[in-house]
């Protein structure tokens, strides 16, 4: 069995007497893209925020690398998800009044580095997701692609081991929704992170390398880490074949072809592309 | 028409828990308002009334001929209390009877008011009651100026001394020699006119805060609005339906705003009347401003926050997309400043002797034009405290108060423009060692320099009889009161009395009607009606201050709990992403305190500056300087208190656990 970033054993969660949960097991393994799936009230953000040290589930655990997180205080819970976590948004996560570069700054200073430092170790996002000249522009001046871009780099700034995404196209046309999850998943990847995707949007969990599907708080089939589901296997995104370029960080080999707006001209495929600010 | 006042009416009820929160701040905002502008509006009816009370014992001369009675008032004395005697004459049977009383006091006889009434009955005869002649009735409320005023009106002969009497003209109007009158209509007295006056200028610097707080409470309703109505706008809504469902919304939230106002006004108005001006409360009456101003408010307020609500919404009815794109609103341009100096230039060419009208004209410009310079600097603070940031939380603040400077502006205007009532006041504040306090014990009579002698025989006999132990003395010609020009005409008899202050009355009583026209008085008497002044300006002050800080901390609460639910979304969002809400608590926190500070002072400094043509105390006065320490100590505060409220908003906001745009 692959080595397993972040696991959820026997989840289950209730709002009154509607069951959002009911007994879910899952799997993530490092560099993994995860599609949860399932139609609108099917839980599949319950399990999101239940993975995500967000919410506590009822029964069940987590753990993180090990660890059970789903009994830490909510303190530790908050610095857990700022420091080990990314988190996508649909729209609205960014400070209106922030300039791009200060809202990917942010975790960076909330964990500590200095202004200057942190800006900096931000600015290197802007050129790899294609937003160079968009650094000191404010999210109401970006276009709806853009603003998740920045999101996307805000998500990876302080080299998380999971990336959480909730619905991260799903205020974007579907030409930019396609580039938007194209770039989630290769600077996820790039940078060793897994990745979960909730969606209802197939296009979307086509770009991931594996989706399980929730229905009425359930798995429809339980699935083990790094064991993609039969009949689901990816089939319309670049790294949807077992020879994924970035899975196992192979080297200097130029991971960006030209025409790929994350190409960083010149920069190889290790971490200096999305280079970290640590505190 | 009535579809959309009922689509109006839907969506306000339909607004969900939120938009509920949000209609209920801003009833809240305009209730506090309608009340402070309906006190706002009492003062003034009420010390008008006073005056109106108050004119019948200021006499005006009769022209030659018409004379139908004299009139002499004078200030007597009783513990430290101030009595208003008034004697009267009937010169011709027409004579009408003066205010409060149902007919003309015949010679001997005296009309006392209730509260001089009880006081005859507490004290021995011998202290007080001695000094008048026979109790023929009370007088009524509307000779009096407060409930529980002592007022004596005295009835004489036409050739009694005490009206042909040559008595000093007090200059506040509190002593008039015998007059010939035609009537008792009177006139508004000397004191009556400085009340007035110190009421408009208390009520402009109370009203200039509501109006900025009012709008900004309107602004509140389109704030919460702007996404919905600018969705409306998109699916075809003309701009005259949006804005007539703004207004609607608006000014439904407002009246009944209006109206909670007023019932707060009525509840609380027992305890506003029991505030003591001038030596005493106010009638009930008094505080109620009648009628037509009351439904001018209550009508008015509503106006006001529906016309806010439409020059807020201009934006998103010129461009349905404005909104939903949140572009950066335009630049405030230096302009500003000029606007500030210009209004500042003019407060040095003002002077004691300059009209009240004038005065409050020039303050309220210049307490507008903080206003008006507020956001420009609040967005300078921010840019210079963007750029100086270094941690999370104030790099936040700083955005914040450079995206928005005109909101930040309206969360600290309260607060800053009670700097400048504390500034204004804290100088203008006469000090209280301009006034006498004297030896209580002992008494000074004026007198005739030719009849000196014989008076003081003449008091020495009667304190014997009294029973006093005391010592008269007669002043060297000179010290009279009156200055050179009185030097040959008045001496002054000085009386110690040992014993304390009831043989003081004692002694007072017995030396009644020894000199017509004049009574026994010590030196801190004399200023009684001044140090009343400096006591009132006092209470004036508190008062002032107390309603500016009510404002200031009522709307600083209200916007910061406003902008936690226009950033709700946003603040969820990054607080499930491991934000610690302490980060964002300090950043709202600094977002208030940087503008505050730097306004505060400011408007602060622009007080003092707008005080100083009329400043007596001087810079270094305890009372302005206390004044001050403690409007910035309750400032700080206040302020922080406030945003601590909306801090449960803040997490209950965060800890809402599907963040969906809703």
């Amino acid at each position: 069995m692959a080595e397993i970033v972040l696991s959820g054993h026997g989840l289950t969660k209730s709002f009154g007497s509607a069951v959002a949960l009911a007994g879910v097991d899952l799997a993530v393994a490092p560099g993994e893209a995860l599609a949860i799936m399932g139609p609108s009230g099917s839980g599949k953000s319950t399990l999101l925020h239940c993975l995500a040290g967000i919410m506590k589930p009822d029964q069940g655990e987590v753990r993180l690398l090990g660890q059970r997180i789903d009994t830490m205080g909510e303190r530790q819970r908050s610095e857990l998800r700022r420091t080990r976590f990314g988190f996508v948004f649909q729209f609205g996560q960014l400070l209106p009044e922030l300039p791009a570069e200060e809202n990917v700054a942010l975790p960076l200073m909330l964990g500590g580095a200095s202004r200057g430092k942190a800006v900096e170790a931000a600015r290197r996002w802007f050129g790899p997701l294609g937003l160079a000249g968009m650094e000191s522009r404010r999210p109401g001046e970006l276009s709806g692609g853009q603003a998740q871009r920045v999101a996307i780099a805000r998500a990876l700034v302080t080299k998380p081991a999971v990336v959480f995404a909730d619905e991260p196209t799903g205020a974007l046309d579907q030409a930019t929704g396609h580039d938007t999850m194209r770039l989630l998943v290769e600077a996820t990847k790039h940078n060793h992170a897994s990745l979960i995707v909730v969606t209802h949007d197939p296009n979307v969990a086509r770009w991931c390398d594996r989706t399980v599907e929730v229905r009425d708080g359930r798995l429809l089939v339980p699935a083990a880490a790094g064991a993609p589901l039969p009949g689901r296997e990816p089939n319309g995104g670049p790294y949807g074949g077992p020879a994924r370029p970035y899975a196992a960080n192979a080297g200097p080999a130029e991971p960006y072809g030209g025409d790929r707006p994350v190409a960083g001209p010149g920069r190889g495929a290790d971490t200096q592309d999305f280079p970290v600010v640590r505190p | 028409m009535r579809t959309t006042l009922g689509l109006s009416w839907r969506l306000l009820r339909g607004g969900g828990r939120n938009g509920l929160l949000g209609a209920g701040l801003t009833l809240a905002a305009v209730a506090v308002s309608t009340a402070l502008l309906l006190f706002a509006v009492a003062v003034n009816l009420a010390f008008q009334g006073r005056s109106d009370r108050e004119a019948w014992r200021t006499p005006v001369r009769a022209a030659e001929g018409t004379a139908t009675a004299v009139q002499a008032v004078h200030q007597d004395f009783v513990r430290d209390r101030v009595i208003v005697v008034v004697d009267v004459a009937r010169l011709s049977e027409g004579a009408p009877a003066p205010a409060g009383m149902r007919a003309f006091p015949k010679p001997g006889e005296v009309w006392m008011s209730p509260g001089l009434a009880e006081l005859v009955k507490r004290l021995p005869p011998g202290q007080l009651g001695d000094r008048y002649g026979k109790p023929a009735g009370i007088l009524g409320d509307d000779a009096l100026v407060y409930p529980g005023e002592l007022v004596a009106v005295a009835g004489h002969d036409r050739d009694d001394p005490a009206m042909k009497a040559t008595g000093r003209v007090i200059p506040n109007g509190s002593s008039v020699p015998p007059t010939p009158v035609r009537d008792f209509a009177g006139q508004e007295s000397m004191n009556g006119m400085v009340y007035r006056s110190l009421a408009i200028i208390a009520s402009v610097l109370m009203v200039v805060p509501l109006l900025v707080f009012g709008g900004a409470a309107a602004r509140l309703t389109v704030a919460r609005r702007d996404q919905r109505l600018a969705a409306l706008r998109l699916v075809g809504a003309t701009p005259a339906q949006v804005i007539a469902m703004t207004v609607a919304e608006a000014m439904l939230t407002a009246l009944g705003g209006a109206l909670a106002g007023l019932a707060a006004y009525a509840a609380l108005s027992p305890l506003l009347s029991g505030i003591e001006i001038g030596g005493g409360p106010w009638f009930a009456s008094d505080l109620w401003p009648g009628v037509l101003p009351t439904l001018g408010v209550i009508a008015a307020v509503p106006l006001l926050v529906g016309v806010s609500a439409v020059v807020g919404l201009r934006r998103v009815v010129v461009s349905p997309l404005g909104v939903a794109k949140r572009e950066t609103p335009p630049g405030m341009r230096a302009l500003r400043l000029v606007g500030f100096v210009a209004a500042l230039a003019v407060v040095p060419m003002l002077s004691r002797d300059t009209s009240a009208g004038i005065i409050a004209v020039v303050i309220g410009a210049a307490f507008l034009a903080i206003n008006l310079i507020g956001p420009w600097v609040v967005g300078i603070i921010g840019r210079v405290a963007a750029r100086t940031a270094r941690g999370p939380a104030r790099l936040l603040a700083a955005r914040r108060l450079v995206d928005d400077p005109r909101a930040a502006w309206r969360t600290v205007s309260g607060v800053a423009l009670t700097g400048f009532v504390a500034g204004f006041i804290g100088l203008a504040s006469p000090d209280a060692t301009l006034f006498e306090t004297g030896t209580a014990d002992r008494l000074r009579l004026s007198v005739d320099a030719g009849k000196a002698q014989a008076t003081v025989r003449e008091a020495k006999a009667r304190l014997r009889e009294a029973g006093l132990d005391a010592r008269v003395t007669l002043d060297e010609p000179g010290d009279g009161p009156g200055g050179p020009a009185d030097r040959d005409r008045e001496r002054l008899i000085q009386i110690s009395v040992n014993g304390g202050v009831d043989r003081v009355d004692t002694a007072r009583t017995a030396l009644a009607g020894l000199v017509p026209g004049h009574v026994p008085s010590t030196l801190a008497d004399d200023d009684r009606v001044s140090s009343y002044m400096l006591g009132d300006i006092r209470t004036g002050t508190v008062v002032v201050l107390t309603v500016s800080f009510l404002i200031a901390i009522v709307s600083a609460g209200i916007t910061a709990a406003s902008s936690v639910l226009d950033r709700r979304q946003t603040y969820a969002l990054l607080r499930l992403a491991g934000t610690p809400l302490a980060i964002l608590d300090r950043a709202r926190r600094s977002e208030t305190l940087i503008p505050l500070l730097v306004m505060g002072g400011g408007s602060l400094a622009t007080g003092v500056f707008c005080a100083l043509p009329f400043a007596s105390g001087g810079l270094g006065s305890t009372t302005g300087v206390v004044t001050l320490a403690v409007t910035v100590a309750l400032g700080l505060a206040g302020v922080l208190g406030a945003s601590a409220i909306s801090r449960p908003l803040l997490r209950s906001v965060t800890a809402n656990p599907a963040p969906r745009p809703d």
